[in-house]
């Protein structure tokens, strides 16, 4: 594969050469991207391959090790804390676990932002815009109930709308549909497409959902043990010719791993069956 | 082999230092400009109320059993020299000087320090920390600055209330079990406290509270992943506390008393 050069202004959000190394392990390698401003990336790969490292690269809650990133041009991976204030309040960030403040209720989690960012001290306001947000994902009239109180599911979505309350440029989506039911994950898909729409909104989205994928994609790119395997729209992905790429969508498990899953063996002598017992 | 793996401890632990005092450094940043951001007193106001406020009935316990204890013990090796009237004297001094500063900010170590970096810990292991960063606002700011805070400025008001109450517990063991005489006993004491020895132990309040606050949050921020992550910052958090206060205690003691000798005297000729 030819490597294309990216430059810092060919998107919103550029990283160049981005690599990340843990002790030994190399996260992410070399990973060059331009996303665009106003389309939707899907970022795709099995899992632990790196994707969520690569998004909080994005938003410098990582530094690399090696490589630069760029937002707007402007290179962000080596700015203070203070001045990336400023260039974080521009995205929405909804974390793989939900990270809801457990000691605030949903209602305070959503103003949280807002009031650090904002002046608005009118409690009504402060009410329609939480109210209004929390529609967007379903979630109206829980406002004051704690995050321990709600599902997977419900956290995520409550993530979801306090991503966007700033209402930013960009939303970075690490696996926003996983773990919940196909039809609250359409909800989340079609939510996706409405703020990429009506809101020119650049979105970024982690995903193992490959329906999910294909329904919201411009743009997949596909992570492979820490490397870019593929990158194009979701017409190339789903006639990809590469082996990896094509396990991965139609969710197939390697020759080489399957047959090392058969050689390993299940039974262990101190691992009794319910039928090991009813013989005697 | 030996000396490799020491070396490598060695250097371990003044990396540690290396990024506590930036740690600190940045919280004393944050703690400077929130002083100046009225916004922020809400933050400080609700941790006063979890650190300081309900601290006061076990800091308080603390003094008066200190008290009493020292009346007990003292008692019958002064009265075996018939100086059993001094008694208010050994008490009070021991309670304002060292004991009441110090074990109030043991306690408040043990009741705020562990709580704190379990929260901080669980905050952190759970991404929250993350997500306060991701959304713009310094999570040392918004986090560790109150709590230093309301740690720093309490911790010399608890002890106010440790020694207020030791001196009373002294005082009662001392007058009502061992009958000793009531006015003897205070005029022997206001001779023999000074300003200068309740003036220190309060003053020293202040750097146990600034402490333990770091330490407890630094561990909190710091912590490794998993339950036993958080379990072990807080152990690391309440050993570290612990053994700051005594050392501190004891630098103290050192520089105070060396000022007190220079100083003191001259007092008159202000
Ligand atoms: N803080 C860290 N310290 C050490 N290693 C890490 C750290 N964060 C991630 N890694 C490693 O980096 C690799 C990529 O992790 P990442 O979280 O990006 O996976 P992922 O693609 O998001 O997987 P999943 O789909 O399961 O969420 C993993 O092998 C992981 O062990
Ligand atoms: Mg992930």
């Amino acid at each position: 594969m030819t490597r294309v050069e990216v430059k810092p202004g060919d998107g919103i959000l550029v990283t160049r050469n981005l690599t990340k190394i843990y002790g030994e392990r190399v996260a992410l390698e070399k990973v060059s991207v331009a996303i665009e401003k106003g389309k939707t990336t899907v970022i795709i790969g099995q899992s632990g391959c790196g994707k969520t490292v690569f998004m909080k690269h994005l938003i410098a809650l990582e530094r690399p090790t090696e490589g630069e990133v760029f937002f707007k041009g402007q290179r962000i991976d080596q700015l203070h804390n203070h001045e990336l204030a400023e260039v974080r309040t521009s995205f929405g960030f909804c974390f793989q676990m939900g990270a809801l403040f457990d000691s605030l209720t949903v209602y305070e989690n959503i103003i949280f932002p807002i009031q650090q960012h904002r002046e608005i001290k009118d409690f009504k306001v402060l009410g329609e815009l939480v109210k209004l947000k929390l529609a967007l994902v379903g979630m109206d009239g829980y406002q004051h109930q704690y995050p321990a109180s709600l599902s997977g599911g419900q956290k995520k979505r409550v993530s979801l709308a306090r991503a966007i309350a700033l209402n930013p440029e960009v939303v970075l989506y690490d696996e926003p549909t996983t773990g919940l039911d196909p039809i609250t994950s359409d909800v989340i898909n079609e939510l996706i497409i409405k703020l990429q729409r009506e809101l020119k909104i650049t979105s970024v989205v982690v995903t193992h959902d490959m329906k999910s994928a294909y329904k919201i994609a411009d743009r997949i790119i596909m992570l492979h043990r820490g490397k870019i395997a593929a990158d194009g729209d979701a017409d190339y992905i789903r006639n990809h010719p590469s082996e990896v790429v094509r396990q991965f969508i139609e969710g197939r498990i390697g020759e080489a791993d399957l047959a090392a899953l058969r050689l390993g063996g299940t039974k262990f002598p101190t691992q009794f069956q319910p039928e090991d017992f009813s013989g005697t | 082999m030996v000396t490799l793996a020491v070396w490598r401890k060695f250097k371990q632990q003044v990396e540690h230092l290396g990024r506590f005092s930036r740690f600190s450094g940045s919280a004393f940043g944050a703690m400077g400009s929130s002083i100046a951001h009225p916004k922020t007193y809400p933050l400080v106001w609700t941790q006063m109320n979890i650190i300081g406020v309900k601290s006061v009935p076990v800091i308080m316990a603390t003094g008066a059993f200190v008290g009493m204890i020292l009346a007990v013990q003292a008692y019958s090796q002064l009265a075996a020299m018939g100086l059993e009237e001094r008694l208010g004297v050994l008490i009070n001094i021991a309670v304002v000087k060292e004991l009441g500063p110090v074990l109030a900010a043991v306690m408040l170590a043990g009741r705020v320090g562990g709580a704190l970096t379990a929260e901080l810990g669980t905050m952190n292991v759970t991404e929250q920390i993350a997500a306060v960063e991701s959304m713009g606002t310094d999570p040392i700011k918004y986090l560790v600055s109150p709590r230093v805070l309301a740690c720093l400025l309490l911790t010399p008001v608890l002890i106010v209330y440790a020694d207020l109450l030791g001196i009373l517990g002294g005082y009662f063991v001392s007058v009502i079990q061992f009958k000793i005489n009531s006015g003897a006993y205070w005029d022997y004491s206001a001779m023999g406290v000074e300003l200068w020895d309740v003036g220190t132990g309060i003053f020293k309040g202040f750097f146990f509270g600034g402490a333990i606050a770091l330490i407890s949050c630094y561990k909190g921020f710091t912590c490794r992943e998993g339950a036993q992550g958080v379990g072990e910052a807080c152990t690391e958090a309440f050993v570290g506390c612990f053994i700051s206060i005594l050392a501190l205690n004891y630098v103290f003691a050192v520089i105070l008393d060396a000022i007190y000798k220079t100083f003191w005297p001259l007092r008159p000729l202000l």
